[in-house]
């Protein structure tokens, strides 16, 4: 297995004026299509540090292509992603993960065997260090490094209120429980780009507002940068930063959220306009 | 038929010993299901294919301990293979698409193995002893005391390593979702290659334990077919289940002969490991020792 490289420990706690703001992923004319139809067609857009960015758009938009391109899930036909300062043509989930790019799904996508526990424990793999043969003895140091995980998966537990469900095999617990367990996951990856697919998809208005007081957490208390997808027009408005709006895999705007709001063309896209 | 406690003992303990064979073999088939949800029908011919290239050597007049480090190379050269050519072009497939992959894949090392090492039975001998030994009134042969200290050794380190390491993890974590695996990181590729090479170095094991039991010959592939109900039994995640499920069915199937047989007119060892498969079917589709089967609608 592929040694982890080693990543900043800690994240940021809280980022300077200079730092803020910074971009820190860029795509450059994206063009994804499916046989003939078109997903993604030339879009163009970047995730500056520490913001919360918002994707939003009808049914279809291309939203989720979006952020699987941004992970390495696809591979765009043309177009480019600027990424700590490299152009590549496509990403790889592999180099996303360990570079600092976590991410949940729209379908959840948990390990539904394992605890939450061991589901957590899974988004630390790549930051333990002790090889193959140390772990497969599993006494001194790799032990000593699993403890260690062990506390940083804790603090997640804690923050994230699932300390009921520890033990609990994923698979069992409700859907709003596991849409936090993998947003825990994804945490425990200690990320400096979070990628979340319709977070709040599903929930009620009480589970909505404890996602929504996560993420805001996360975002300012680590600085990580996030890039959500969400239908709930009230939470994107709320607690994005920046919002880009697709439509029939076309962008269509970029700005605030109050610049998105006043634009006539997202107002047609989703509301129609009589040709 | 009388019945004397001793004898129930050495039948017991011969059932046991031979149940042990089995779960050699069932080993191998866990090992993979466990890290990628895959019912491995090539692992028959894998087993087949270990002990071929082993014995093609040893008669080519590579010393046998060397002769098994090359084998265990070829194995490990095997899964690289099948990773890269089968494996790779079908992630994200569903399991039965897989499944029906492996069929591919036993039909031709299959016919690889015997083509490049010839179709002949040949004999297998490593020097392990085969002798009677008697405890009290009970006969065991050494052989099977071999087998069995193999398997307790084999079985306790993959216990181990899949249960307690990160890679243990990182392969039950591909086993439930390949897509999520990759985003934290999991490489997949590499991931296969491990468990399909821990395969096939389980399948060498089983491929000399048997070849020394039986000679090497195509039939070795055929022992696949008595790992079913051990698996069905033991369940299909569980390394200890494997071992566990391998003991009952050797024991049951010797104890329902010698015991039952001679009410049913005899013969029943062939059919019995079946049909208590079939029960455990019934009553706990997930196997005594498999992981249970979660489903929320």
């Amino acid at each position: 297995m592929a040694e982890a490289d080693s990543m900043n420990a800690a994240a940021p706690a809280a980022l300077s004026d200079a730092q803020a703001g910074q971009t820190v992923l860029r795509l450059n004319d994206i063009e994804l299509g499916f046989g003939g139809v078109k997903a993604i067609n030339k879009v163009s857009f970047e995730v500056r540090k520490g913001e919360i960015l918002a994707i939003i758009g009808p049914n279809g938009a291309g939203k989720s292509s979006m952020l699987n391109v941004i992970n390495g899930f696809y591979k765009p036909q043309k177009g480019s992603i600027e990424f700590r300062g490299e152009t590549r043509r496509a990403m790889d989930p592999n180099h996303a993960a360990k570079h600092g790019i976590a991410r949940t799904f729209q379908n959840i996508a948990l390990f539904k065997g394992m605890s939450t526990l061991d589901n957590l424990m899974t988004g630390r793999l790549l930051k333990m260090k002790r090889n193959i043969f140390w772990q497969a003895l599993y006494w001194g140091p790799a032990q000593k490094e699993e403890l260690e995980h062990r506390e940083a998966v804790e603090k997640i537990i804690d923050f994230l209120e699932i300390q009921a469900i520890r033990r609990t095999p994923v698979g069992k617990l409700p859907y709003g429980l596991q849409k936090r367990v993998e947003l825990g996951r994804a945490l425990a990856m200690e990320p400096d780009i979070l990628l979340l697919d319709e977070p709040m998809a599903g929930m009620n208005v009480e589970e909505k507002e404890d996602m929504c007081r996560f993420v805001l957490e996360v975002n300012q208390e680590f600085g990580t940068t996030i890039v959500l997808i969400e239908h709930d027009m009230g939470v994107v408005m709320d607690i994005s930063d920046r919002v880009v709006v697709l439509d029939y895999g076309v962008k269509i705007a970029d700005g605030t959220p109050d610049q998105v709001r006043a634009n006539q063309r997202v107002i047609d896209a989703y509301l129609g306009v009589s040709h | 038929m009388f019945f004397s406690w001793p004898f129930f003992f050495e039948v017991l303990i011969g059932g046991l010993l031979a149940g042990v064979m089995y779960s050699l073999v069932a080993l191998g088939f866990v090992l993979i299901f466990k890290a990628s949800g895959v019912f491995n029908f090539a692992q028959g011919g894998m087993v087949l294919f270990a002990a071929l290239t082993l014995v093609g050597l040893i008669e080519l007049g590579v010393p046998a301990a060397l002769a098994i480090l090359l084998a265990m190379a070829a194995m490990v050269v095997l899964a690289y293979v099948v990773e890269k050519a089968v494996l790779r072009p079908l992630v994200n497939q569903p399991p039965i698409i897989l499944f029906m992959a492996t069929i591919g894949i036993t039909f031709f090392i299959d016919g690889f193995g015997q083509t490049l090492w010839g179709s002949d039975v040949h004999t297998l001998d490593l020097g392990i002893p085969n002798t009677p030994l008697f405890f009290g009134d009970i006969l065991v042969n050494s052989f099977d005391l071999v087998a069995a200290a193999v398997a307790g050794i084999l079985v306790t380190v993959l216990a181990i390593f899949f249960q307690k390491t990160r890679i243990g993890r990182a392969l039950r974590a591909v086993a439930d979702d390949h897509q999520a695996a990759m985003s934290v990181g999991i490489p997949l590729r590499v991931i296969w290659v491990i468990v399909w090479s821990v395969a096939g170095l389980v399948a060498l094991v089983a491929g000399i334990m048997w070849g020394s039991k039986l000679g090497v010959q195509f039939s070795l592939a055929l022992i696949a077919l008595k790992a079913l109900p051990v698996l069905i039994l033991g369940g299909f995640t569980s390394i200890p289940g494997a071992i566990i499920g391998g003991l009952m069915i050797g024991a049951g199937e010797k104890l329902a002969e010698v015991f039952i047989g001679p009410f049913l007119a005899g013969a029943i060892e062939d059919w019995f490991a079946y049909m208590l498969a079939m029960v455990v079917l019934l009553f706990r589709p997930q196997g005594l020792f498999g992981e249970k089967i979660i489903e929320r609608v």
